[in-house]
């Protein structure tokens, strides 16, 4: 069992520096913010298996799983709002509007992104 | 084998640490800067859960949680302010 939360927590730490890199060599900030959270979390999640790994006890685990729950929950909404940021800060608002969406006819579905 | 893991997880950290810092120094917009604290939010939490398994104690998994909550209050603020500071 140690050596499987070795393996977790090791992969947990590559994985973030994977996201710390993307954050780095991405060219926009959408895509910035994709590789922060999305790899960002799932590098948690692996560091916190790791840890209920090495714990195997009841007071570990259901911090672990408390913690991993919260983080998967704001995801969505931390992404989404990141995202919004960049898109009104960096006046992308007209760009996306004008998307088309699937099934849309694209010169009606212009409407107020809120 | 566990001290190796640890190591390697406390060195994981502090590079993201510096490459978000590099991100928060350079980045063009504000927004950039948010999606770096975003990041050194993660490390922070990883090093509480490597301080915890190197010590093992479950007190740093306390202020492991407590730093996932007030990290996407602080998230959601930041991007809302600078949502804000953009339309006006």
């Amino acid at each position: 069992m140690i050596w499987v939360a070795s393996i977790f927590l090791i992969s947990g730490g590559l994985l973030l520096v994977v996201a710390a890199w993307g954050v780095i060599v991405l060219p926009d900030a959408l895509a910035r913010q994709h590789s922060a959270t999305k790899a960002g979390t799932f590098a948690l999640a692996m560091v916190c298996i790791g840890a209920m790994f090495f714990g195997q006890s009841v007071e570990w685990t259901w911090r672990l799983l408390l913690m991993v729950g919260f983080l998967m929950a704001t995801l969505p909404v931390a992404s989404h709002v990141l995202a919004r940021a960049a898109v009104r800060e960096g006046g992308l608002l007209d760009l996306v509007d004008q998307a088309p969406l699937i099934g849309d006819d694209p010169a009606v579905g212009a409407g107020k992104a809120d | 084998m566990m001290a190796v893991a640890v190591w390697t997880l406390v060195m994981g950290s502090l590079v993201a640490v510096a490459l978000s810092t590099l991100r928060i120094v350079r980045g063009p917009t504000y927004a950039d800067r948010i999606v770096a604290l975003d990041i050194l939010l993660a490390a922070a939490i990883a090093l509480c859960v490597a301080a915890s398994v190197y010590t093992a104690r479950t007190v740093y998994l306390d202020v492991a949680i407590g730093l996932a909550l007030v990290g996407f209050v602080a998230t959601i603020g930041w991007a809302r302010l600078v949502e804000k500071g953009a339309e006006s």
